[in-house]
Order: C-alpha cells, then sequence, then structure tokens
C-alpha cells in the first residue's frame, strides 16, 4: 500500500508545473462520453478504458466468471458464432442466487418432476430463462455434453424450455441448475397446462394441412390426366373412372380439412357479422354439390382439383393466423413466469415448508425472504420491508410496507423477510388479471384483419348476386350451361388469397422484426404505427444516456484524484459520476482518503495531509474560497451549456471545475429530426425536473411546450390520455420497467430498456439492441407492411375481378380456373416475401 | 389402359401411407419447434480424431 501512494506522490511533482499552467489558464478538457467498450461476455456496456485490452472487458464479476467456465470448457466457438447470428449478447448470469436443493423434490418441479426410465436415466423438461439466439442453444448443448451424468440436453427455441435427460447416479438436478446458472441461464420448473393445449392446437393444424396437401396432390395429378386426355383423346369409361376418383378426392378435402370453414361461415351467419369464411364456404359448397353431381351423370365440369387446391391453401392460411396468436400468447406465459412458483408456507408451529403457488389458498401464511418475488397476493402480517413494485406501478423507487399493507405477486421483497397472509392467488391476483387483460387484447384482432372480414361479408353479398345473374342471363341457352358458368363463378370468386394476404404479411413482418432486435407482441401495433401520431419520449434512460457523467473538466486532473480518493464510498450520482471518470482514466486512488463532512451541496475530506472540499459554489464561498477569474469563466460557460459544475478546492484553491451533466444518447437528434419530418408530434414527459426537461428538449429541438417535467407515474398517464386524438396513435417510448403504466396506456408502448420478458407485458413493443435508430426502422417497417397488405388485397382483388368476368362472359373453363386460383395465392405469396417490409441488415 | 383401375388405387394406397407417416411424426412431436433444428445444424460435430485421443 505504501509503494502505492509513493507512486501517487511522484506522479504528484513531475505534473506539477503542467498543472499549475492548466489552472492559469483555465483550460477545459471536453471528454468524449459515448465511447465505452461492450462487455465481452453481455455486450452491455461497460466503464473500461477504450485502450483496455478486449479480453478484460467485463461489465460484472459475474460475466467474468462466465467467460472463464466457457473458456474453460474450451468452447470459445461461443463467441463467434454470437457474433455470426449477430444478436445482443449473452445472458448475463444471475445475481440472486436460489436454493438449488429445491430442484431435487418433486414438490418444488411440480409437473417437471424427472421421470425414471428403463435404463435408469431420467428425464425431465424445464423452462430456460435468459435465451436469447441460436449461440445461447449450442453453448448449453455443448456444455452439456461435458458435463459427467448428464446424457443430453436439447434446447428448444421456440419455447424457451430445454429438454434433459441425466443420470440420477452421476448428477442431481441441482447440480444441473448450478451449473445453468452460472453460465447465465435459469431453470424453473414449467407450468403444463396451456403449453400443452397449444402444442395440441398445433399439432391438430399441422396434421389438417398434411391431409390436406396429400389429397390436393392426389386430385391434382388426376386433374393432368383428365386435361391431357383433353387433348390427345381418353375413352369415355377412362374419363368417368378418373373423375369419379378424383370428385371423391375433392370432396373428402371440402368435408374433412375443409369443414372449419363451414363452421365459421355458420357462426357468423348466425351470429350476422360478416366474415372471410362465408364466401369460401359457399364457393366450396357449390363447386363440390355441382362437381359431385357431374361427376356421376358423367357430363359438365368437374371442379375438384381446384376444390382441393383451395382447401389446402387456405388450411396453410390458418395455420399461420395461429402461430401468430401462439406467439402472442406466449409473452403472456412469460410473463406468468415472472412470479415465483413456490412459497414458503409457514406451519402451525412457525416451521416453513415449500409449496407450490397453485396449492395456496387464501387465508394461508407464507414467509417471503428479501430477494425473492412475493408469489401471491396478501397482507403483511409481521416485519417490514422495501418493495420494488416496478413491475406492477411502474414506480421506480422502493415503497415500504410494514404490517397490516397489502402487497401484489410479482413484487421484489428487497430489504428483509416478511410474513404474508395470502388473500389471491393466481389467475385472482393483481397480475394475474393484467395479464388476462394483455391475453384477450392478444387475441384481439388487429382492424385491418377486420377489413377482411367486411370485404368478406360484402363479398358474399356481390357474388350471390352475381352468380344469380349469370344464371338468368345463360338459362336461354339451357340449365347445364347456366349451371356450369354459376358455378365456376362462385369457385373463381372464392376469395382464398385474400383470406391469407393479412396474416400471412403480418407474421412475415414479425417475424423480420425480431430478427433485427425488435420484437412485436402483436400486428395491431404494427399498423398504429403505419401511420403517423403523437409520440412522447421518457427523457432519462431513453434520450439520455440515464446516469450522471463528467463531460467536462477545466484546470488540474489531480484534483480530480483527490475528489474521488474522498468519495469513494458515497452513493451519490455525482460521487459516482466523478468515481468512474477517475477509473475510466485509471486513476490509482490514495487509500488515505477520509471522508469528514457531508454538507448540502457538497462533501469535504482529507487527502494526505491536504484538504479538499468538492461541492457547488455556494458551499465552495461558504468556506472563504475565492474563484480565479478563469475559473468563473469556465463555470459560466458550463452552466450555460446546462452542465452542473463541480468545484473542488485544494487546501483552500480551486484547482478543478467539473461539468456534470446527463448526457444526450447518440442518435437522439438525428431521430427526433426523422421524426418530425415523417410528421408526428413529438413530446417529452419527464420524471425530473421541468428546468432540465426543458433543456433537454431545447438541445433536442423539441417545442417547450410539449416538454412536461416533474410528472409522477399518474400524472404521464394523464398526459398520455389527454393526448388521444381519434385517428391518430399515442405511442410512448420509454424504460420498460419505470414507464410501465406509460407504456401500457398508450395506444402502442415502445420499451427501450429493460428486460424483454419484463418489458413486453407493458409495452407490444421491445426494441432489443437499446438503439434509437431501431425507432425510425420500426417505424418505416410498420408503414411497409400496411402498404404490403393493402397491396396484396388489391392483386387477390384484381385476379377475382378477371375471373368473375370471364366466368360470366362463359369462358372459363375448369383449366382457367384450376390455374388461375392458385397463381393469385402465389402472387400474394411471392409479393409478401419479395416485399422489404424490414430492413435486416446484411453481415459486413 | 385398364392397369389404370389397378394402379390408380395402389398409388393413392402408397400416398396415404405416406401421409400416415407424416401425422404420426406430427403427432410425435417432430414438428413442434421449427426454429432450433435449423440452428442446429449450424453448429459443427466435435471432431471424432480428438475423442479416439482421449
Amino acid at each position: 500500500m505504501k509503494a502505492l501512494v509513493d507512486q501517487s506522490g511522484n506522479a504528484k511533482q513531475t505534473n506539477a508545473v503542467a498543472h499549475a499552467e492548466a489552472i492559469a489558464e483555465g483550460k477545459v478538457e471536453a471528454i468524449a462520453l459515448s465511447i465505452t467498450l461492450p462487455c465481452i461476455h453481455c455486450g452491455e456496456p461497460t466503464e473500461c478504458a477504450t485502450d483496455t485490452k478486449r479480453t478484460d472487458v467485463f461489465c460484472c464479476s459475474g460475466c467474468r466468471g462466465a467467460y472463464d467456465l466457457i473458456h474453460g470448457w474450451g468452447l470459445a466457438d461461443f463467441y463467434a458464432l454470437r457474433d455470426q447470428m449477430r444478436r445482443s449478447g449473452a445472458a448475463q448470469p444471475a445475481s440472486t442466487s436460489p436454493h438449488y436443493e429445491q430442484f431435487d423434490t418433486s414438490e418444488f418441479l411440480g409437473p417437471s418432476t424427472p421421470t425414471q426410465h428403463g435404463d435408469g436415466l431420467c428425464s425431465t423438461e424445464l423452462a430456460l430463462h435468459g435465451l436469447h439466439c441460436a449461440a445461447c442453444a449450442w453453448l448449453i448443448e455443448k456444455v452439456a455434453a461435458n458435463e459427467p451424468g448428464l446424457k443430453l440436453a436439447r434446447v428448444k427455441m421456440s419455447d424457451h424450455t430445454v429438454q434433459l435427460i441425466f443420470d440420477p447416479q452421476e448428477t442431481k438436478l441441482s447440480r444441473i441448475a448450478r451449473l445453468f446458472d452460472r453460465l447465465g441461464y435459469k431453470l424453473t420448473p414449467l407450468d403444463r397446462s396451456r403449453d400443452t393445449h397449444l402444442q395440441l392446437e398445433n399439432r391438430r393444424l399441422l396434421i389438417q394441412i398434411a391431409i390436406a396437401g396429400f389429397l390436393a396432390a392426389n386430385a391434382m395429378w388426376i386433374a393432368v390426366a383428365l386435361y391431357a386426355g383433353d387433348y390427345s383423346g381418353l375413352a369415355p369409361e377412362f374419363r368417368y373412372f378418373l373423375g369419379l376418383v378424383g370428385t371423391a378426392l375433392g370432396t373428402v378435402a371440402v368435408i374433412g380439412p375443409g369443414r372449419t370453414f363451414f363452421v365459421g361461415a355458420l357462426a357468423s351467419l348466425r351470429t350476422w357479422t360478416p366474415h372471410m369464411d362465408l364466401p369460401v364456404a359457399l364457393g366450396l359448397a357449390a363447386g363440390m354439390v355441382v362437381g359431385a353431381i357431374n361427376a356421376i351423370s358423367g357430363a359438365g365440369h368437374t371442379y375438384f382439383d381446384t376444390l382441393a387446391t383451395l382447401v389446402f391453401l387456405l388450411r396453410i392460411g390458418r395455420w399461420i393466423q395461429f402461430r401468430q396468436q401462439q406467439r402472442a400468447a406466449r409473452a403472456v406465459d412469460l410473463m406468468l413466469r415472472i412470479t415465483p412458483r413456490h412459497a414458503a408456507l409457514i406451519g402451525d408451529f412457525g416451521e416453513t415448508s415449500l409449496v407450490l403457488v397453485e396449492r395456496l389458498i387464501p387465508g394461508n401464511r407464507i414467509r417471503v425472504a428479501a430477494g425473492e418475488s412475493v408469489p401471491a397476493d396478501g397482507v403483511v402480517v409481521a416485519g417490514a420491508t422495501q418493495l420494488d413494485r416496478s413491475l406492477l406501478t411502474g414506480e421506480s423507487i422502493p415503497a415500504e410496507v410494514v404490517s397490516g399493507d397489502a402487497v401484489a405477486a410479482g413484487t421484489v421483497n428487497l430489504v428483509a423477510s416478511i410474513d404474508v397472509q395470502v388473500s389471491a392467488v393466481g389467475r385472482d391476483s393483481r397480475i394475474g388479471q393484467v395479464m388476462q387483460a394483455v391475453e384477450a387484447a392478444a387475441i384481439e384482432k388487429t382492424p385491418i384483419v377486420q377489413f377482411a372480414d367486411r370485404i368478406g361479408g360484402i363479398f358474399v353479398v356481390v357474388i350471390t348476386l352475381l352468380a344469380a345473374a349469370t344464371f338468368a342471363a345463360w338459362l336461354p341457352s339451357g340449365l347445364s350451361e347456366a349451371t356450369a358458368n354459376a358455378t365456376s363463378l362462385l369457385i373463381v370468386a372464392c376469395p382464398c388469397a385474400l383470406a391469407m394476404a393479412t396474416p400471412l404479411a403480418i407474421s412475415v413482418a414479425l417475424g423480420r422484426a425480431a430478427k433485427a432486435n425488435i420484437l412485436i407482441r402483436d400486428g395491431h401495433s404494427l399498423q398504429q404505427l403505419a401511420s403517423p401520431g403523437v409520440i412522447w419520449f421518457d427523457k432519462t434512460g431513453t434520450l439520455t444516456a440515464g446516469r450522471q457523467a463528467v463531460s467536462h473538466l477545466a484546470g488540474d486532473v489531480e484534483g480530480l484524484r483527490l475528489a474521488a480518493s474522498i468519495e469513494h464510498e458515497c452513493q451519490h450520482p455525482v460521487a459516482s459520476a466523478i468515481l468512474r471518470e477517475a477509473e475510466r482514466r485509471r486513476m490509482r486512488l490514495s487509500s488515505n482518503g477520509t471522508l469528514t463532512q457531508v454538507q448540502a451541496g457538497g462533501v469535504i475530506g482529507r487527502v494526505d495531509e491536504q484538504f479538499v472540499v468538492v461541492g457547488n459554489a455556494t458551499l465552495i464561498r461558504s468556506h472563504g474560497i475565492e474563484l480565479t477569474k478563469a475559473m468563473q469563466t469556465a463555470m459560466d460557460e458550463f452552466v450555460a451549456r446546462g452542465e452542473s459544475p463541480v468545484l473542488i478546492a485544494v487546501n483552500s484553491q480551486v484547482t478543478t471545475l467539473l461539468g456534470i451533466t446527463d448526457p444526450i444518447r447518440e442518435g437522439a437528434e438525428a431521430l427526433i429530426a426523422d421524426l418530425r419530418k415523417r410528421g408526428w408530434q413529438i413530446g417529452m414527459l419527464s420524471g425530473d425536473h421541468q428546468a432540465i426537461a426543458e433543456r433537454v428538449g431545447n438541445l433536442l429541438q423539441i417545442a417547450p411546450e410539449r416538454c412536461h417535467g416533474g410528472l409522477s407515474p399518474e400524472e404521464k398517464l394523464a398526459a398520455i390520455r389527454q393526448s388521444r386524438v381519434p385517428g391518430r396513435a399515442v405511442v410512448m417510448i420509454g424504460d420498460g420497467a419505470n414507464d410501465a403504466a406509460a407504456l401500457a396506456a398508450a395506444d402502442v408502448g415502445v420499451a427501450v430498456r429493460g428486460g424483454a420478458e419484463v418489458s413486453l407485458q407493458a409495452a407490444p413493443v421491445f426494441i432489443g439492441s437499446g438503439k434509437l435508430s431501431s425507432i425510425v426502422k420500426l417505424l418505416q417497417g410498420a408503414q411497409r407492411t400496411t402498404q404490403l397488405i393493402y397491396l396484396s388485397f388489391a392483386i387477390s382483388l384484381s385476379y377475382n375481378v378477371v375471373s368473375v368476368v370471364l366466368a360470366m362472359c362463359g369462358w372459363i373453363s375448369p383449366l382457367v380456373a384450376a390455374v388461375l386460383m392458385p397463381i393469385s395465392s402465389v402472387s400474394v405469396l411471392a409479393v409478401t416475401f419479395g416485399f422489404k417490409s424490414f430492413e435486416v441488415e446484411s453481415q459486413v | 389402359m385398364s392397369v389404370l383401375y389397378v394402379a390408380l388405387p395402389i398409388a393413392i394406397a402408397l400416398g396415404g401411407a405416406a401421409l400416415i407417416a407424416c401425422i404420426r411424426c406430427i403427432w410425435g412431436g417432430q414438428y413442434d419447434d421449427l426454429e432450433t433444428p435449423a440452428i442446429r445444424m449450424l453448429i459443427d460435430d466435435p471432431q471424432i480424431s480428438r475423442k479416439k485421443e482421449l
């Protein structure tokens, strides 16, 4: 320790002359704030200086541990693979260590209890948290191969689950859980009920597609034989046979996989709500009946090939739609996993036992230890603590609770253990109700789907009238001719492509957005973001970096070292900024620094017999210290720029002046300008002081009357509600954790910070990269997706118009119908995949 | 051409067998996760020669 002090002493002497000059000139040194190295493991920004060796850059010791572990296993390829996938970093290791022993009890595991197999191995499936990308799956599966006793780990990216097969003789689940935790992934037991329901539904839909595909393919080659026979000659008995078999296949397709459209059509008839299924069912029914009669009588057209293809394509559209809803449901499911699955139940004699949350009933007493989430709603009966309620209310400051206060599930107990009397569990709890609301909103159809259904209603009326008109017009030339033309009209007018266009466009857009690291919960948001409305920004952490930093330094750098030496135990934001700056400059802090006094506006301390005062001008003057003229000028400059000046006086002489500010984030200015160009109204809602809000607004050229400062979460909510104008979307862009309420209240909430799982509860859009430039990308993508949907509508409608006109004129043959119908679907598919809805940057 | 009366049912029966196999795969859960398998093929197999040395 002595050597350290000596060294800094030497440095002081050699630099003394330079410092004196610096003080005299009042030289201001601007500090580049934007350069921060990302953590080599997780990619979070760190405070390491730019010249730090790349393999030494970590944001926390947890990441260093994970990095060492990964290298220790010889799995350094993880980083290469991750960078190749071009996603954000790896998961951050969990800060709180759970009780791994629980993993060996079946009470804790519930549905995830391992099942023993004949060969002595156990298998189980667990929910996996912290999964980001392919590299995570790779890492987990590779590590599993190295762990003795763990035979297999298979990651399911889509469900965020992992399947484990292990040998209970060699390892225990608790050991595996600990290993995963060290890598930064957290295991929890599954909540089986809803997952299996969705999975079964998915399988059922896929099977219907398989059946429809089989029927369509076979109908197609029989149709080819018939059409070929038209030209090369085919004996009538074979024609009759082929026609019968084909019609049988078509009929099976319509009443098998196609039944769902009749069910939908019937339901819409019963409730008198227009629906896309109605015209589809009409076309299918007419084609099937007339085709079957013609096939049996051996005269006229059979339409089986068109019918089977229609059912196949429509079935695919149905499945895409289901997948989209499932994605929304999965977001809700992730939220479910946030509330703990277990509670420590207090027995009659004060002992605690671990039970599943589902087993709790109102009236039970549970103990919640510090650092744990509250598992159920209830009332505190013993103990006092602070709760982090940001998940529910958006409050960033922990709330004090004492005996008698109500607590809600999902809030985090920060300080001390409390006993809670349970009042509501699971879906009845407050977070459960919020979840149900989100779920309902997610399943709700997007307006554009409703639009498609409305078209469907008009469609069915128009088509029926046209078919009747065609029949009447052709009746003079014979009944069979009239029936044939009317039926072919009903078939070719079947709006297959129209029904597919919207779900397809939206799910492609959501998938591409996810590749660009923008997670969108539902298609609804896309449409609202497409036309300009009102955008509200949160200030702290969204437009600004969210923490104080030293942006300018005037005078002697040594002063900074001394200030840091006395402030190293302070929690104040300014002290942290000074310490970070000292660390960035790799200064060796003196160990002799002592803090003697903390006053309003600053601190006073001693370092190696030197008397140091750090604080604002008032504090400095109150100690009888005068400012040099150069210093005064520099200070005025800082104030004019909107920075808070902090003075450092050593031995009653002001040596250093620091400009402290919450710097504006890179790209914020460009973003605001871009948004304005696109016609959005821009405003700012901040919890910070009005003056600071206005200053930042001024720098970013946001109109002062739209910069609101000093707002509580409730006031932010009110401001958003007030700014609602019919027909224009209100968008809130903010922090996923602190602005939860405001994000949820806006038409579209966009979370730019905080964990994906938490943010997606409050906001339908989460920007994973946290980059402001992604907001522009999001708006562009939304606009293009809406354009794409209308384009697909136009394409499929024009096909329908053309084919209806052809059918009315009697020019359409079953061959033309068979070719036209798939072509319209294929062109909608081609346009959807070819259209650039979200730009995915190509890798350089 | 009367072979058609035999060939056509056989062809459909063969296709039907494939359909049943496909349905069995779907029920078996092979189509539950459509994301990870596509990524898994990017992962190199461990070098066999190295294992032999061990």
